[in-house]
């Protein structure tokens, strides 16, 4: 079975591809940081142990999903709710995973278990900008590594230390206020055709209205809206 | 069950979804709708990811609270189109939002 650095034609080239998806993810931990500080603070101000709250980073790996856990357990929630509620969260990650299963397809099963380990919205966004770019898809493959491995150090690190000095961190510059205008700039670059544009709008205004959905449900609903918006208006275009 | 298990069990779930489209994948072809719908997942999720986040900052028991987030998000907006760039979200949003947090002092 090939491995992923045989088909990357040189070292130097692993390197560009390694380094390339290191720069891609850099703006994003401006975002990012801050929510995983945020984390780490609530994981050391909730009602279980300071160790649990962080073990939800390496664990869950998704800031929502953790801030969720953390704050239900530290209300004393139902365990089988936490659990539930984390998960629905998260649920987007099997349209991820759908989305880059084509990528992976024929890699060896060590790479898909560690690249599946290492997704959400950031490295999903770099690596997908990359794969989609075309051209050698080994090298797709270690730029997607280069940028989910710095993420994920970065992102335990900055839950650390929110657990450890975060507390002292001014509330009124509203640095969680980063992630979702980081995704406004995201979604922005994006909107080139019709088809997507509309996807993007009708989950936007679909999350809006349904806010209110338990469960965090809402996001779920909003994505599929979206999702379907954007396939009808690509059939339209046909 | 102690948060520990928990927090295990969300995350051994969380794994799974992960995981889950690449496995089926390697044993069966992924539905034509779920291929060309996976250009739309990333502008659709985070387009919805950005909008609940805002909602909820907007949404105090003060109608002025609103005023910060929905206007820093406005010029966020303004500022993408503007300069194509991701970036120009959050380096012109964050001022805008301290800006206005002072003018209307939530």
């Amino acid at each position: 079975m090939l491995s992923i650095t045989d088909v990357v034609a040189t070292p130097r080239g692993y390197a560009a591809e390694l380094g390339g998806g290191a720069r891609a993810m850099l703006p994003w931990l401006a975002g990012v940081v801050p929510f995983g500080l945020v984390i780490g603070v609530a994981a050391a101000q909730a009602n279980i142990s300071t160790f649990a709250g962080w073990l939800t980073g390496p664990l869950i790996y998704g800031g929502s999903a953790q801030i969720a856990a953390i704050e239900m357990l530290s209300a004393g929630a139902s365990p089988a709710v936490v659990v539930l509620t984390a998960l629905v969260i998260n649920l987007r990650l099997v349209l991820y995973s759908g989305a880059m299963a084509a990528y992976w397809r024929g890699t060896p099963r060590w790479w898909r278990a560690l690249a599946a380990y290492l997704l959400i919205d950031p490295s999903f966004v770099v690596g997908n900008d990359r794969y989609e770019r075309g051209g050698d898809r080994a090298g797709g493959h270690v730029h997607y590594l280069g940028g989910a491995v710095v993420l994920w150090v970065a992102w335990l690190l900055a839950i650390t230390a929110g657990a450890t000095f975060g507390a002292q961190l001014p509330a009124a510059l509203h640095l969680e206020f980063l992630i979702p205008l980081y995704l406004i700039g995201e979604v922005g670059r994006r909107l080139s055709d019709v088809a997507t544009r509309r996807a993007a709008l009708t989950s936007a205004v679909v999350a809006v209205l349904a806010f209110a959905v338990p469960l965090h449900l809402g996001v779920l609903l909003a994505i599929v809206a979206g999702l379907a918006a954007g396939l009808r208006a690509k059939a339209v275009r046909r | 069950m102690t948060p520990f298990v928990v927090i295990v069990l969300a995350g051994l779930g969380s794994y799974l979804f992960r995981i889950s489209m690449v496995l089926l994948a390697e044993r069966m072809r992924l539905p034509e709708r779920l291929e060309r719908a996976s250009s739309f997942v990333a502008p659709a999720a985070f387009a919805a990811l950005a909008a609940t986040s805002i909602a909820a900052a907007s949404m105090g028991a003060d109608v002025a609270a609103a005023v910060p987030p929905l206007g820093a998000s406005a010029v966020a907006v303004a500022a993408v189109r503007l300069f194509r760039r991701a970036w120009a979200a959050p380096l012109v949003g964050m001022p805008v939002l301290w800006l206005l947090t002072a003018v209307v002092g939530s």
